[in-house]
């Protein structure tokens, strides 16, 4: 195991130092990020990478392979394009977390912003608590599972893969393009399993499932915000 | 980018030190110029100008005898070319509009702020460098709004940073983080309503519409807010603020960011970025402004 405090470096610097790290070590633990953009993006390797603060934009952009346990916030776009490995944020994540995730898993235990998992193509995106609107926006892949409230417009004009909800009023709050199915068994236990492996204590059997409405045949319908008659000022 | 932060803190103590460290958190957002718009309690019509030159005092002194005695004034340089001119002008408040109007009229002075209990402070720089260059005062006031630039759509000159006045309204500013793509053709229009502009930004022309519809159309913040969200297109943020009260306003698409956070006991936080409002409450979760909602707040 190896510390190190961060206090007063760049991200550059942190990244490459990370790079060297990993390759040898397999614990790493870090102090003082201070809000650090461009955390971990583009670290390859195995290891577990634990850090006691916050990081801002862009936490572990396309990281493969190692695990990174964040014990505050993140900014925007954790996880952005990650192939694999884990990002488990302990507090909350700004907005657009996870997107076009292509696999590997993120855990949020707070909650997150707008546009969670936008345009995921695979892996899975668990938030404990609630998110913003759009979530799981043109997915095209992977598993999304909330466990607080959603806002409007989740799964708008998704492709394919899942999401799953334990909000009751997420029907109200369904995006264009997708219904609400209850959970299926196989779900169930693969849900379960993913609870068992993060330690989440919550039961399955209140999820729904939310789906495109044609499955594997996406029915194109042109998005369009709400627009009210233009006023002649 | 820009970046935005805004405070209602009913008599802080250290309103304009809590706004900067807001600011300072967004300083990744914009360096080219960082302003706030701060309102406090006073009894006295202050006057805020820049001015390309200290050889125009003389011009500004003639301006503002027309109406009134000066006094408490400072003159000292900016971080550019900018030299700056503050003082207290005791005066008739029913004419504050006619002066602004008068000082703009000049092509080298440009009021940055003007009325019984606005201040507006912006230049060059990040706001560190404001606050040691403009040597803020600890400001006891009630609420305010600030801005981190970085200019796409006019030139880098600080009359074209934000907070924007409008001589139509005294006591309004706003700052915008966005573009609005119909300037050319809404400050035609509004050309023709008889408003005069002192630059070519598009964020000025938000200010005026705003002051307009509220001062000659009688329309309260909200509704004027209402018909801005229906009238300006672009990608926008706003946060206004008056005398009493501050207004949100958020394009319907919600490409630019908006968060507030409502603590208990009248203090309301505002800002493009969660990591702004920790100097005032260190860990909380912010609520994210709906796209195309239009929000205010009294103080």
């Amino acid at each position: 195991m190896v510390r190190l405090d961060l206090a007063g470096m760049k991200s550059r610097e942190v990244n490459r130092k990370l790079k060297d790290l990993i390759k040898t070590e397999t614990e790493i633990e870090l102090d003082n990020p201070h809000s650090i953009h461009n955390f971990a993006t583009a670290l390859i390797g195995e290891g577990k990478i634990t850090l006691h603060g916050s990081t801002g934009f862009y936490t572990g952009g396309f990281l493969e392979g190692p695990t990174i346990v964040v014990e505050g916030n993140t900014g925007w776009y954790t996880g952005d394009n990650m192939t694999s490995g884990e990002i488990i944020v302990k507090m909350n994540t700004g907005s657009n977390a996870g997107p076009s995730m292509v696999g590997g898993t993120i855990v949020i235990k707070g909650n997150s912003g707008s546009r969670a998992g936008w345009g995921m193509k695979g892996g899975t995106l668990i938030v404990c608590g609630n998110v913003g609107r759009w979530a799981g926006k043109m997915i095209l892949g992977g598993r999304i599972v909330i466990l607080g409230s959603v806002g409007e417009g989740i799964g708008e004009s998704m492709y394919n893969g899942i999401i799953h909800v334990l909000d009751p009023a997420a029907e109200e709050k369904l995006g264009g393009n997708v219904k609400l199915v209850p959970i299926d068994d196989r779900e169930k236990s693969e849900v379960e399993s993913l609870f068992k492996k993060y330690g989440i204590q919550q039961g399955v059997d209140d999820f729904k499932s939310i789906v495109p409405r044609v499955y594997g045949r996406h029915e194109y319908v042109l998005f369009k915000p709400t627009h009210k008659q233009r006023a002649q000022a | 980018m820009c970046g935005i932060a805004g405070l209602i803190a009913k008599d802080s103590p250290t309103l304009g030190k809590d706004l900067i460290n807001m600011l300072k958190e967004l300083v990744h957002r914009g360096k080219d110029a960082t302003g706030v718009a701060i309102y406090e309690n006073r009894d006295t019509i202050d006057l805020r100008v820049s001015m390309t030159a200290a050889q125009y005092q003389t011009d500004l002194a003639d301006i503002i005898k027309k109406y009134g005695p000066v006094s408490n004034d400072r003159i000292y340089q900016g971080q550019g070319i900018f030299t700056f001119y503050e003082a207290s002008v005791d005066m008739d408040p029913a004419r504050v509009s006619d002066l602004n109007w008068d000082i703009d009229s000049h092509p080298d002075i440009c009021v940055h702020s003007l009325g019984r209990s606005l201040k507006v402070y912006k230049d060059e720089g990040s706001a560190e460098e404001l606050q040691n260059r403009h040597k803020i005062p600890a400001i006891k006031g009630t609420h305010g709004i600030g801005h981190v630039r970085l200019a796409t759509e006019s030139v880098e000159n600080i009359n074209f940073a934000h907070p924007f006045i409008s001589y139509i309204y005294p006591e309004l500013a706003i700052v915008h983080n966005g573009q609005f793509t119909n300037y050319f053709n809404m400050r035609r229009k509004m050309e023709h309503w008889g408003v005069r502009f002192k630059t070519n930004n598009d964020s000025e022309m938000a200010a005026h519409f705003l002051a307009y519809q509220m001062k000659e159309k009688g329309k309260d913040l909200e509704a004027a807010l209402h018909l801005g969200l229906e009238t300006f297109d672009g990608v926008f943020t706003l946060l206004v603020s008056t005398a009493n009260q501050i207004g949100a306003l958020r394009d319907r698409l919600g490409i630019k960011p908006m968060l507030y956070f409502e603590k208990a006991g009248a203090t309301v936080l505002f800002g493009s970025e969660q990591i702004c409002l920790t100097p005032i409450v260190s860990d909380v979760y912010a609520t994210e402004m709906d796209p195309g909602g239009v929000q205010v707040w009294s103080v």
